[in-house]
């Protein structure tokens, strides 16, 4: 009888014992997590090409951002559109602080963030579809 | 509900099968410390019939109480995980061991307290509330795997917000219209043999709803551009279909009684609102309103004010309107740091629950008297890592509209476990509402699964870049080239 309490107070103390094993092999897998993304993606942000009729540049493709991006028809811009509705210097994309702004450089044509038009600097949150000239992009995290 | 999921033109049927290691280990971890738990019970429970027999126990039994069902729920997990290998995503591997362990002791609580608390019979057979749950866990987790695993495009949530908040206001009307009363609040929907609390599935449909309206509108609403005297408001036509929304389901609880779903939904709107804003002012307010709605729900609702008069004082009417209270601080009490061990707490007082509602709404009492204060600390401790998963993944979300459906879900789960673990243990007023993966229940474990599977679809991180490109040097260049 006795044997068989003490098996039991054990058995309970080995259930509970588990379960906290359990929470520390969760709680490890989260801090490696953690640490992983502490590192940083290496990139603040990635324009993905949804829809371009010249082909220039392809559908499907995606751009890694700088802190400070230009686009435009001008060869020397960040990404070079190929759009004969695309001003020379036409948006600027920025990262400020913790969130992307686009700028519209005074263009012909104007950029349109989720089909509306934008005037001078608008917000551009991950997701949204950026229109410049012909060519639509969207605004996604960059990659880790 | 039907709903027209939008097949991905990318979904191929072709399996590319993944290791999930990290999955598989925490799940023997998990059936391990289940088995550990059975035994344990088994074995309470067959000493405890012996002594109020008068019998001495012979031999040492190990068996747990209803050993097929333990295995069932083993193979099931076994199962999902199998299919998350063959899907081949890279989804998140924690979430899913933490939920099984949170419904395995649910499974254990319902096998150790008397089965005929709830009963439904099938024919000839009649299941018990083991077997129910049990039941119920297994369509939950085969809700998790399709869900987590066939989900791709979240196009279908984010286009018809609107069709959802609409099917979730005509839900519950419908079961204000058609419903049927228990305890006083008019919260279930039957249909058939069938029955369930609509208002547990309007949770999912509401942050999915307010997941599409914020991240469309997130910069109008940070903007202040309206002036109100000293208080700066976004535009107002951007505020109000969203306030009205939820207005309307806040106003339909309220006249339902469901007072711990409206809290629910009270708090997740100001969380996911903080949440896509980024503006502390937009809490202080909601909390000034709620300080202020409180008041005048007190003064109007005879049934709030014995709930809070039962919070502030359940000693006043121990027998009566604070029995359960009572009976659920004694509980936690008898408790104390280690517990009496599962199956050995307090099973009826002439034949009757000490804690009414003990499966549905005191789950974490008849938990924190069996396995103690270190007991409840590990269950809270579980659904911390399922929140800080959601976050997580909410972090990692690849534009606004997943980030804030994931933080929502994420804080649906954490906000419920919190009302109701508050509420039992007197911290707030006690508002019936279950207790989220553990408690018994078909809508509330439905709705979890729901909430658990989406969080697995979301935290899928595409496919793995590829490696770069193996610079062919020499020889491999004449090889190809010749090829």
């Amino acid at each position: 009888m006795d044997g068989f309490v003490l098996t039991l107070w054990l058995l309970r103390l080995l259930f509970l014992a588990l379960l906290y094993a359990f929470l520390y092999a969760v709680v490890r897998v989260l801090l490696r997590d953690l640490r992983a993304a502490s590192r940083g993606p290496a990139e603040l942000g990635r324009l993905v090409v949804l829809a371009s009729p010249r082909g220039e540049p392809p559908p499907g493709y995606s751009f890694p951002l700088d802190v400070v991006t230009s686009l435009g028809r001008d060869v020397n811009s960040g990404i070079v559109l190929d759009d004969p509705f695309a001003s020379s210097e036409h948006a600027v994309l920025t990262y400020r602080g913790s969130a992307w702004y686009v700028e519209d450089r005074n263009s012909t044509n104007g950029s349109y963030v989720n089909g509306a038009r934008i005037e001078g600097l608008a917000p551009l949150g991950f997701g949204d579809e950026l229109q410049v000239g012909e060519i639509r992009f969207r605004l996604d995290r960059g990659r880790e | 509900m039907s709903v027209a999921v939008q097949v991905h033109p990318a979904v191929r049927w072709r399996l590319h099968p993944r290791p999930r290691t990290t999955e598989l280990a925490l799940l023997a971890v998990v059936a391990a410390t289940l088995i550990a738990g059975a035994a344990s019970l088994g074995a309470t429970q067959r000493l405890r019939e012996a002594t109020e027999a008068g019998r001495a126990i012979k031999a040492l039994d190990l068996a747990p109480p209803d050993p097929r069902s333990l295995a069932v729920y083993l193979g099931a997990l076994l199962l999902v995980h199998l299919v998350f290998v063959l899907a081949g995503r890279r989804t998140d591997q924690v979430l899913l061991p933490a939920v099984a362990m949170l419904g395995g002791l649910g499974l254990l609580l319902m096998e150790r307290l008397p089965q005929g608390l709830v009963t439904q019979s099938f024919g000839d057979a009649e299941l018990g509330l083991g077997q129910l749950q049990l039941a119920w866990l297994l369509v939950a987790m085969a809700v998790i795997s399709v869900l987590a695993a066939a989900v791709r495009s979240d196009a279908w949530l984010r286009t018809y917000k609107y069709t959802w908040a609409a099917a979730g206001i005509a839900l519950l009307l419908l079961t204000f219209a058609f419903g049927s009363d228990v305890n006083g609040a008019r919260l279930t929907l039957s249909i058939g043999p069938l029955s369930g609390q609509p208002s547990e599935l309007l949770k999912v449909i509401l942050v999915i709803f307010l997941a599409g309206y914020l991240s469309e509108n997130r910069a109008l609403l940070a903007d202040e551009s309206t002036r109100l005297g000293p208080i700066r408001l976004p535009p107002l036509p951007y505020l109000a279909p969203m306030v009205a929304m939820w207005a309307i389901a806040l106003g339909i609880v309220v006249v339902q009684r469901d007072l711990g779903a409206a809290l629910l939904f009270f708090a997740v709107f100001l969380g996911l609102l903080y949440v896509a804003t980024g503006r502390q002012s937009y809490v202080v307010g909601g909390l000034i309103l709620f300080i202020a709605g409180s008041w005048v729900l007190y003064n109007l609702f005879g049934h709030v004010q014995t709930r809070v008069d039962n919070w502030i004082d359940p000693w006043r009417d121990p027998l009566g309107a604070g029995f359960q209270a009572v009976q659920g601080l004694y509980a936690f009490g008898r408790g104390g740091f280690l517990g009496v061990g599962l199956g050995a707490g307090l099973p009826t007082i002439g034949g009757h629950l000490p804690i009414p509602a003990v499966h549905t709404d005191y789950p974490l009492a008849a938990l924190g008297e069996e396995l103690g204060l270190i007991g409840l600390l590990a269950i809270l401790g579980l659904y911390l890592v399922v929140v800080s998963r959601g976050l997580r993944i909410a972090a990692a979300a690849r534009d606004d509209f997943r980030a804030i459906l994931a933080a929502g879900l994420a804080l649906v789960i954490g906000i419920q476990a919190f009302i109701i673990a508050a509420g039992n243990l007197k911290l707030i007023p006690l508002t019936g509402i279950t207790l989220p993966l553990i408690s018994y229940g078909g809508s509330s474990l439905l709705a979890n699964a729901l909430v658990i599977g989406l969080l697995l679809a979301l935290s899928d991180r595409g496919p793995e870049a590829p490696p770069p490109p193996r610079r062919r040097r020499g020889l491999g260049r004449f090889r190809r080239s010749a090829a």
